[in-house]
């Protein structure tokens, strides 16, 4: 399967050399601020100034001072520290249709975007989130900081399956419930929900002053409505609904226009409120999605 | 068209099964989808009712069941031979007795006769005829040929035999004829259930015949010379009353001519004699009726003489028990018992009509007729060896015997060609059959030999009654005139000669035949009456006996066949003429060919498909 990818020493290296933006981030002490090469607390010297008053005299470069009997002050790095969950649909609709893998694909771009992520030295972890057994079940790695530690979540990439329906809102809300501070949080799902579910999630999201990145995967037969013309019984992955359906080239069409508008509205909503969306039709498209769209998510070179 | 095993027709029911399937899945697979949001632009199917979508593929998988089906049932065409508009006539004519009965001033057989000729004036040119008779047997008389002076030579050489119509032959001249494309029989009567299913319209039946006038001589009895009673026994198988004249001679002489009258399917027994001398008694119906030949008999009447036998045993038991046997056969015969060890006791005189030796052998003992029981060799007969055990397995009278018939022991002779061995069977030591007993001639006269011992008054054991009857025909054909055999019709004749033998036959004609390696030429009675032979300069006389109630009976019953001259229907299923060319290969390919393209198709959808997964 696709998610096994994620782990092949080509695949990283090509993420190697990305590294994840963030707008909004917390430094431990200084508080909120925008992340970039500003002055901060850390170790790294960024570059030297010429002093001016109300520099705080603890960055003053005394050894300057003594040599040249000028005042200059470091200026540091400052260290950022980001809490990057991303949230992975692992309802029943992301299996179907087994053919077009979307889980595969979801749980790569997770762990592409992890190990990117971990670039920085940014806590890391994945969350599953599905309905099992009738109860929404969140399940979270453990945050990971540091690329050494990628191979931990190997085990936790390849045993997630499917299965069980769609609750966004109410995922996010399990998620929100542990009260740690604001972060980067990636949802991965094919959003096939009612739009208020998905609007619910990123709303609440927003609310509590996450950064929110929306990877919108879906299958490259089902995004065609490639069906062989004859009658069918359609079967709804996670309701069990049942849908009498008569194949034809004239209902594709309506499939894809079905899907194109269901995504026009989520990236309307997503553009409206500041969320980042980036679309991942087909599995078969890995690679652009990382080369081609990644950029547009943040991720920059 | 046709099939050659229509019950595996059954295998197009698959076809159902098929039918059931489509409806059940393939009339409308149940695909998982990940969401419905995703088709609720598309419009709902308009038909919601269940029904069989039969697609490209449902017809490729109808044509291979169907195909294979049809292969398996055996689907055949027949191919027309060339040229088609020629036509074979079968023409099969009954020739047993009844045939011979006479309707007014002609017989049924002149009937059957000119119906057929009629069916041959009238066939089209090119038409070809084979001209079959059947009453014992069957007989080709005539292949089939388009030459119709010589169909009509055949025809009006037919004759009626005085024998029965066995249903076997008619179902053999059935066999014969079954290339033909009409089949004429011409009879008086179609015995049940010999018409062969598949004959259908090509079969036409001419039945001939309307009288029951017939009076038969059923059984001759002559009785014994100057003491008993002879005794003849007439049947009426006219459903009046008949008057029946007899006459009885013997050799010549009138012994009897009283009339009787016979109630309807009566039956009447007329004593006459005692005859106060011997020689053949002839009984014949003077009573015009529509059958001659059972209005005649034939019966031999020991003549004034006694035969003298002497009988020749070291046992006594075994002197007594054969003593009673040739009594039983000849009850006029003298018989002289005698142990051998006292045979200087026997007084010169002519030599007895017949020897019987057990084991016992003196080539001075000379007599026309030799009977040895349990002998050691004697002129030309060399012992191969003795055996303690024996055992009876086969007779010419009964055949195989259902199981061997254990005996005592047994001198292994070897026989000369010129007998006929009677009985056969088993001996340890040897995996051949042993001959147990025969008759026949050597260089001194008549012969008969009984390989086995005697003793234990094996002739009276109620189990095994066949050596006993084994004994009795050794004994009549000894006892018997040498120039005089009486036979039933049907039976053959076995005629012994050196060379060519001449048979001059009761209708008059004469025929030849050459001798086998055996000694004897045999010819089939097939004419009641008188076959005078002739070999070697030496005369003989065979008197053949018919008589057969079923014949007699002239009765014609209206046989619920397809009556003559009625349609001529097309040619009946099975047996069409022409060559079947069965289409079971061709079948299959085309069955072959349609799975392979149905798999093709259902390859070629599932790769459309892509990975929709079934539920």
């Amino acid at each position: 399967m696709l998610e096994a990818r994620a782990f092949e020493p080509e695949f990283l290296n090509r993420l190697d050399r990305l590294i994840l933006g963030v707008k909004r981030a917390r430094t431990s002490r200084i508080g909120p601020r925008t992340v970039g090469r500003v002055q901060g607390i850390g170790i790294e010297i960024e570059n030297f100034r010429d002093y001016v008053a109300g520099d705080d005299l603890r960055f003053l470069d005394w050894n300057a001072v003594g040599r040249l009997d000028q005042l200059y002050v470091r200026t540091y790095r400052a260290e950022r520290e980001i809490e990057l969950s991303v949230l992975i649909d692992t309802s029943a609709s992301m299996g179907a249709p087994p053919a077009d893998d979307k889980l595969g694909l979801a749980l790569a771009l997770a762990a592409a975007i992890a190990y990117v992520g971990m670039s920085e030295s940014d806590a890391v972890r994945l969350v599953a989130f599905g309905l099992r057994r009738g109860k929404l079940a969140l399940t979270p790695t453990a945050f990971h900081r540091r690329r050494e530690s990628y191979a931990g979540l190997r085990p936790f990439v390849t045993g997630v399956r499917c299965g069980g329906e769609t609750r966004l809102a109410a995922a996010v809300e399990q998620l929100l419930a542990a009260r740690r501070q604001p972060g980067l949080t990636v949802l991965i799902s094919d959003f096939l929900v009612n739009a208020t579910d998905y609007e619910d999630a990123l709303s609440r999201l927003l609310a509590a002053r996450h950064e929110v990145k929306v990877m919108h995967v879906m299958g490259e037969r089902e995004s065609r409505g490639a069906l062989a013309p004859g009658l069918y019984r359609l079967r709804d992955s996670e309701s069990g609904q049942l849908r009498d359906f008569s194949a034809s080239a004239a209902t594709a069409e309506a499939c894809r226009r079905r899907v194109a508008q269901l995504a026009a509205r989520l990236r309307d909503f997503c553009s409206q409120h500041g969320v980042m969306y980036l679309p991942a039709f087909g599995a078969g498209n890995l690679e652009e999605i990382i080369n081609g769209e990644f950029p547009r998510l943040g991720v920059i070179r | 068209m046709g099939l050659l095993d229509p019950i595996n027709l059954l295998y197009l029911l698959s076809l159902a099964v098929l039918v059931a399937i489509y409806l059940r899945a393939r009339a409308r697979p149940t695909l998982e989808v990940s969401s419905l949001l995703l088709f609720e632009e598309a419009p709902a199917p308009l038909a919601r009712a269940r029904r069989l979508h039969t697609d490209l593929l449902f017809w490729l998988e109808v044509v291979a069941l169907g195909a294979l089906s049809l292969a398996i049932a055996g689907l055949y065409m027949r191919v027309p031979q060339p040229p088609a508009h020629l036509r074979r006539h079968a023409l099969i004519f009954d020739r047993a007795a009844a045939m011979g009965a006479r309707e007014g001033a002609s017989t049924r057989l002149d009937l059957a006769r000119r119906q057929a000729l009629r069916i041959v004036s009238a066939a089209p040119a090119g038409d070809q005829f084979s001209v079959i008779a059947y009453a014992l047997e069957t007989e080709l008389v005539r292949a089939s040929s388009g030459d119709r002076g010589a169909v009509r030579a055949a025809i009006a050489s037919l004759q009626p035999r005085a024998v029965a119509a066995r249903p076997a032959a008619l179902s053999a001249a059935l066999m014969r004829a079954r290339a033909a494309d009409d089949i004429e029989l011409f009879s008086d009567r179609l015995p049940a259930g010999v018409l062969p299913a598949g004959l259908g319209g090509r079969l036409h039946f001419h039945q001939v015949g309307s009288t029951d006038n017939n009076l038969a001589l059923v059984s001759l009895d002559p009785g014994e010379v100057g003491s008993r009673r002879g005794h003849l026994v007439v049947h009426n198988f006219s459903a009046q009353p008949r008057l029946c004249a007899l006459s009885i001679e013997c050799e010549g002489r009138a012994v009897a001519r009283p009339t009787l009258m016979l109630a309807p399917h009566g039956q009447a027994v007329e004593s006459f004699g005692p005859i106060t001398w011997g020689g053949l008694v002839h009984a014949r119906i003077e009573t015009p009726d529509a059958l001659a030949a059972d209005n005649q008999r034939w019966a031999y009447l020991p003549g004034g003489r006694a035969s003298n036998v002497l009988l020749i045993s070291p046992d006594p038991a075994v002197r007594d028990d054969l003593a009673r046997v040739l009594l039983a056969v000849d009850e006029s015969a003298r018989i002289t018992a005698l142990d051998p060890a006292r045979l200087s006791s026997l007084r010169p005189g002519p030599p007895p009509d017949l020897v019987v030796m057990h084991d016992f052998y003196d080539p001075r003992i000379r007599a026309p007729a030799r009977l040895l029981v349990f002998s050691a060799p004697a002129g030309a007969l060399r012992l191969a060896r003795t055996v303690a055990l024996s055992e009876l397995e086969q007779t010419e009278r009964a055949g195989t015997l259902a199981r061997p018939l254990a005996l005592g022991p047994a001198r292994v002779l070897a026989l000369p060609d010129s007998m006929e061995v009677l009985a056969r069977g088993s001996a340890p030591g040897g995996d051949e059959p042993v001959a147990l007993a025969a008759a026949g001639r050597d260089a001194r006269g008549r012969l008969g030999v009984i390989a086995f011992d005697l003793r234990g008054h094996l002739l009276l054991d109620p189990d095994r009654t066949e050596v006993l009857l084994l004994t009795i025909e050794i004994a009549r054909r000894l006892l018997a005139p040498e120039a005089l055999e009486m036979v039933s019709t049907g039976d053959y004749l076995s005629l012994p000669a050196r060379g060519p033998i001449r048979v001059r036959l009761p209708d008059g004609t004469t025929i030849e035949r050459l001798a086998g390696r055996s000694g004897t030429a045999r010819i089939r009675a097939l004419e009641a009456g008188l076959y005078e032979t002739e070999a070697g300069g030496r005369a003989g006389v065979v008197l053949a006996n018919y008589y057969d109630a079923a014949e007699s009976d002239l009765t014609v019953k209206p046989m619920a066949v397809r009556a003559a001259g009625a349609g001529r229907p097309g040619p009946a299923v099975g047996l069409l003429p022409g060559r079947v060319r069965p289409l079971g290969t061709a079948l299959t390919a085309v069955g072959l060919l349609a799975l392979l393209l149905s798999s093709v198709l259902m390859l070629w959808r599932e790769a459309r498909r892509g990975g929709w997964r079934h539920v």
